[in-house]
């Protein structure tokens, strides 16, 4: 890819994020203060409650980056936590202890909740789950995996476990710096990741995964593979804490310990990191201590404070703590200089994209688009009824009709393999079959949305960098400072001046400031078929113009093939080269733009609206 | 007289996009009064604000002089108003008849009120088993307007009802609303882009262009149509 | 097998899917309501149960009828869940997946509550009925047996509310389309309001029932719910889909329990069920 540099604008906004870099360098550095002088600090009792803190910390970092960051909301990591405690305790009893036997059943219990996860995630992650299956089926994980230990009789040691098999000869105080520097590592490792690129990726999946998918975004992958890691990292939890106490009883794997995870999630502060680390170690201690006096009641007391936490708190503790924290002073601040999350240095051009003209085998003959008898039945009701038409690169064919004519639903049946009831869709050529939208997205769509719900939280530059996925996979420690979008994008964001509020959240956008982003976006995928739902609407006369002129543009200069769906029939004249009419469901008419105002059966559909035709 | 329905430069939109933009408008008792314009222009969020399903920003809005901004849709549908929304407007899985009851609040009423439904529109009380659903497009918008007329409303809210019909239907649509217009005095605020359907039966017009209204004025005679044509083509 | 071995076997295995079946839609209706309704799976399921079989236990304490416990349960359920969609529910409407942990805290809570109240250990109940009934010849528990009876009379009243009351019209109303309903000036507050109290009673009704066939203990709910939960799932928001899946899915419970391994039994229900929403997402239900 060249790169020409544009007028490298350096940017130096503020973000919203809840810890800087300069927080965390902190954060670390006290934690490994507090853990290296600890066990001289604290008592007997403490030091040993604080080991198995840190190890309940360290899985409740995976439940926060599945649920907090991402929105997969799971009570099942205990199963993998306990997955690997089992690996360890398994082995040791029945193979003996040896270094070899450890190194093999450290990784047997990662390899096993890897397996495990993946099957989980290759269940619950298709293409039209919904998130309550989901919170089902992990709630289900911890479940199986305490029925199968209860039922491995004397080889899982059933309802009492295993106990008192040979493990490593660690003093206590080993142990203390073995969890703690291992809930440091993870946290640092977590923290950069969450910030990543790819960290705002699972921000994008939780705040609108569909969208994610329409721009391409492998969602199910990302989440089988994500649960797959975490998995992992709990089963090393586990295994630490099995070789730790030299106990293992089913109940650590089980939906109470996986409930109690959640439980330090929420109230920490989900999407924070830090927030639930140090709550899982504070409300565990607290436990310990409390436990013994009002066990009970010390359970109803969270269990409590729970429930308040999610109906009038959702953000948890970390907020207001933070809260506190700025009010202490500059100090957590970054220092003016510094490079902020989610700057952009350099904003740049791509080298043109190939036009079909100049792609490997030429101009084909294939059309850009081609629909044959599509048809979209709900029940009885035809939605859409056996709809045939093709377009080619170029052209810029309007979809007109009244409203429940099946507009929307012909770009949903052309977008998402899934979506048609009968009939055959090709893009360029191929086949859309029952490919997922992102598998269609690969083919050459590129689809914009008639609502402007988007990515709450991401900033404009996120949102675009989201949409080059595709091209430019997202770091995954670290954040990329420079962005470049192809030359039909960053020709929408001069003519918008979308540079100017980068660092602006998509919420906080005016009504044509998302059109505009919403369409950038869409360009940036690099598509060659445009599916644009009502692009203008809401948009001022002016604004619209603009637009429109864009896009005229861009089938007639960039050769691509535009389908629009418009209610305004003035601008409907003005940009496109061909129309078609739906009415109920059915083509009406095929035609150029003079064919189709002149006919009376359109006229007739329209029945106002031609009074308003003849006037122009 | 109180007026059946009062706004006075109301603001709405979705989210943080402002859709009406300062609206005020009066309808008296009795009165039809015809909001035209284009598609995209507010005019079905005008209505939804009303009903309270899109909160208004600023502005008042009373119902027979009483404010319900702020009060939630079934509520504001308690003072006497039917709203025919433009889509999603019958369970079309539920049959004719549970359709029209769920018109009233009590099915005694039901029973006492039927014999209206018969009498404008035959056809539907030979399908009342039927589920309402497999109707054709004509009979589902009789059933519903026979739905907003037996909860004997005091103020209508009627979003596009003639669109996709054939004239036949339309003809008829308009002569059953102005006889229960006499007969009841009920207070009708349509919603169209049909201009030749909407000025036909409306005593008055309001044009909405980008959330404002931009004319309005009495005049329904045929001159009219090409003026409002004209500022909604600019 | 062959002969009167094999006709025994046959006759338990039938009455064992026959009853199996109706435990589970008794189990389940409760969360069917409210998952129609308000379209959540009601994650506090599991602690309502107990409340149930914990109000079995209290008539059986002070010695009355054990029939008193099913309507004392419904009634103490139902209370519960009103306070409770009050309070918590109703605020968390706009965020589904927040509505089913704080149910899930809930659920959590009452556990605790009855473990504070009456213990952890393993109590017993009173049967209503005991003893056994002859089926074409076999003996087969007589309480079992009536649990069918209670499946065909809850589902049968349920049925009727929703068909052949204004209430039960409205709250279809509400299930297919809330926005239309208050515009049709339908209190849909209100209706939720019923239906998440009438489901909480039922569910703890449905363990009053399910008590004398075992035991009672704080945490014997949770057991049930995973197939609850999957048998809604597969339902959609038909009682008659719900009715379907329950015979299927405990059918195929007792089955694979008898022919292959009691733990496998056990799991059978959550994997047969990701299969078929895997293959046919609407489940069971003919929408």
């Amino acid at each position: 890819m060249n790169k020409q540099s544009a007028d490298g604008k350096s940017k130096r906004p503020k973000t919203g994020r809840i810890f800087s870099m300069r927080a965390m360098l902190w954060f670390i550095g006290i934690a490994m203060i507090v853990v290296a002088i600890g066990p001289f600090v604290f008592d007997k009792y403490t030091t040993n409650v604080l080991i198995r803190s840190f190890l309940y910390a360290v899985t409740v970092l995976t439940v926060d980056i599945l649920w907090g960051y991402t929105g997969i909301l799971t009570f099942g990591q205990s199963a993998f936590f306990g997955i690997g405690a089992y690996a360890a305790a398994l082995t040791f009893t029945h193979l003996g202890f040896s270094p070899e036997m450890a190194a093999l059943s450290f990784i047997g219990g990662i390899v096993v909740s890897m397996a495990v996860a993946w099957l989980v995630g290759w269940i619950a992650f298709w293409h039209r789950a919904s998130p309550l299956y989901v919170a089902v089926l992990s709630l289900v994980l911890p479940i199986i995996v305490v029925q199968l230990l209860y039922s491995g009789g004397k080889f899982t040691g059933s309802s009492s476990g295993l106990v008192g098999f040979e493990a490593f000869d660690i003093s206590v105080n080993g142990w203390f710096w073995i969890a703690g520097g291992l809930l440091i590592t993870l946290t640092a490792i977590g923290w950069l990741f969450v910030h990543s690129d790819f960290g705002r990726v699972l921000v994008a999946i939780r705040e609108n995964e569909k969208r994610c998918q329409f721009l391409g975004i492998d969602t199910t992958r990302i989440k089988i593979i994500l649960m797959m890691a975490m998995a992992a990292v709990a089963s090393i939890a586990g295994y630490v804490y099995a070789c730790y106490t030299v106990v293992v009883a089913p109940e650590i794997a089980g939906f109470v310990f996986g409930t109690e995870l959640v439980i330090y999630t929420a109230l920490g502060g989900r999407a924070t990191l830090i927030g639930p680390a140090i709550g899982a170690v504070l409300i565990d201690l607290t436990s310990a201590y409390l436990s013994g006096n009002l066990p009970f009641i010390w359970k109803l007391i969270v269990g409590t404070i729970f429930v308040a936490v999610i109906v009038v708190l959702p953000q948890g503790a970390a907020p207001v703590v933070k809260g506190l924290f700025m009010r202490l002073g500059a100090f957590f601040r970054r220092t003016p200089g510094q490079p902020a999350i989610g700057d952009i240095a350099s904003l740049s051009t791509l080298a043109a994209v190939e036009s079909p003209s100049s792609r490997p085998g030429g101009v084909t003959d294939f059309a850009a688009l081609k629909t044959e008898n599509l048809s979209r039945h709900y029940g009885s009701f035809k939605a859409l009824d056996t709809i045939s038409f093709e377009a080619r690169d170029g052209e810029l064919l309007s979809i007109v009709g009244p409203n429940g004519a099946g507009k929307t639903t012909l770009m949903q049946c052309i977008s998402d393999g899934q979506g048609r009831s009968g009939g055959n869709v090709w893009i360029n050529g191929q086949l859309i079959g029952r490919k997922s939208p992102q598998a269609v997205v690969k083919l050459g769509i590129g689809r914009s949305f008639q609502n402007t719900n988007m990515f709450e939280s991401l900033n404009v530059s996120e949102c675009l960098r989201l949409a080059r996925y595709c091209h430019e996979r997202p770091a995954l420690f670290s954040r990329e400072t420079d962005l470049a979008l192809p030359g039909a994008a960053m020709r929408i964001i001069e003519a918008t001046g979308l540079e100017a509020i980068f660092d602006s959240e998509a919420r906080n956008l005016s009504h044509g400031q998302k059109r505009a982003l919403e369409l950038t976006m869409v360009l940036a995928i690099e598509p060659s078929v445009l599916l644009l739902d009502e692009p203008t609407a809401g948009l001022t006369k002016a604004e619209r113009t603009l637009i429109g002129g864009i896009l005229a543009d861009l089938s007639r200069d960039d050769e691509l093939c535009v389908l629009l769906i418009e209610h305004d029939l003035d601008f409907v004249r003005q940009v496109s080269s061909r129309v078609i009419v739906l009415h109920q469901g059915g083509l009406l008419m095929d035609g150029t733009v003079q064919e189709v105002v002149a006919s009376d059966m359109v006229k007739a559909v329209y029945s106002g609206q031609h009074a308003i035709e003849e006037h122009q | 007289m109180t007026a059946a329905l009062k706004i006075e430069s109301v603001e709405s939109g979705y989210d943080k996009t402002p859709v009406i933009r300062g609206i005020s408008l009066d309808v008296q008792p009795g009165e039809i009064v015809t909001i035209l314009g284009k598609n995209g222009m507010g005019k079905s969020t005008l209505l939804k604000t009303i009903m309270g399903f899109v909160r208004a920003s600023k502005g008042h809005i009373s119902l027979f002089g009483k404010n319900v901004v702020g009060e939630r849709p079934y509520r504001i549908a308690r003072h006497d108003v039917s709203y025919t929304p433009q889509e999603f407007t019958l369970f079309q899985d539920l049959t004719v008849e549970e359709n029209l009851r769920l018109g009233v609040p009590d099915d005694v009423t039901f029973h006492r009120r039927f014999e209206q439904v018969g009498y404008h529109f035959p056809v539907i009380s030979e399908r009342l088993k039927q589920r309402a659903g497999t109707l054709s497009g004509g009979e589902q918008k009789m059933l519903l307007v026979s739905r907003a007329l037996i909860a004997q409303p005091k103020l209508m809210l009627i979003d596009e009802l003639t669109e996709g019909l054939q004239p036949t239907v339309i003809a008829k649509l308009t002569e059953v609303l102005r006889l229960e217009r006499d007969r009841t005095g009920v207070a009708i605020l349509l919603v169209e882009q049909n201009l030749r359907f909407a000025l036909s039966i409306a005593d008055s017009y309001a044009v909405l262009n980008l959330g404002q209204i931009i004319d309005r004025g009495n005049d329904t005679t045929a001159a009219t149509i090409e003026k409002i044509a004209e500022e909604l083509s600019v | 097998m062959h002969g009167e071995l094999g006709d025994t076997l046959a006759i338990n295995l039938a009455l064992d899917v026959i009853t199996s079946s109706a435990i589970l839609f008794i189990i389940s209706v409760g969360l069917l309501i409210i998952f129609g309704v308000m379209k959540i799976l009601n994650f506090a399921h599991a602690g309502f149960i107990s409340v149930g079989g914990y109000a079995g236990l209290v008539t059986t304490k002070f010695e009355v009828s054990p029939w008193l416990s099913f309507p004392l349960a419904f009634v103490i359920g139902a209370a519960i869940g009103a306070v409770l969609e009050r309070l918590v529910i109703r605020h968390l409407y706009k965020r589904p997946l927040d509505a089913i942990l704080a149910a899930w805290g809930i659920g959590i809570i009452l556990v605790q509550l009855i473990t504070i109240l009456f213990g952890r250990e393993i109590q017993f109940v009173q049967r209503p009925i005991s003893g056994t009934l002859d089926v074409i010849g076999e003996s087969y528990s007589t309480y079992r047996l009536f649990m069918v009876l209670g499946a065909v009379a809850v589902g049968s009243v349920i049925a009727w509310l929703l068909q052949r009351t204004r209430l039960g019209l409205n709250t279809r109303a509400v299930i297919m389309n809330d926005d239309l309903a208050q515009a049709l000036a339908i209190n849909s507050v209100r209706v939720r309001f019923i239906s998440f109290s009438l489901g909480s009673g039922l569910a703890a009704m449905a363990g009053a029932m399910i008590t004398p066939l075992s035991s009672v203990d704080p945490n014997m709910g949770f057991p049930w719910i995973v197939s609850a939960f999957m048998i809604v799932l597969l339902s959609g928001t038909s009682l008659v889909s719900l009715a379907a899946s329950s015979f299927v899915l405990g059918g195929a419970q007792v089955l694979v329990s008898t022919f292959v391994n009691p733990v496998v039994g056990g799991l059978s229900i959550v994997i047969l069920a990701a299969i078929i929403l895997r293959i046919r997402p609407e489940g069971f239900s003919l929408e």
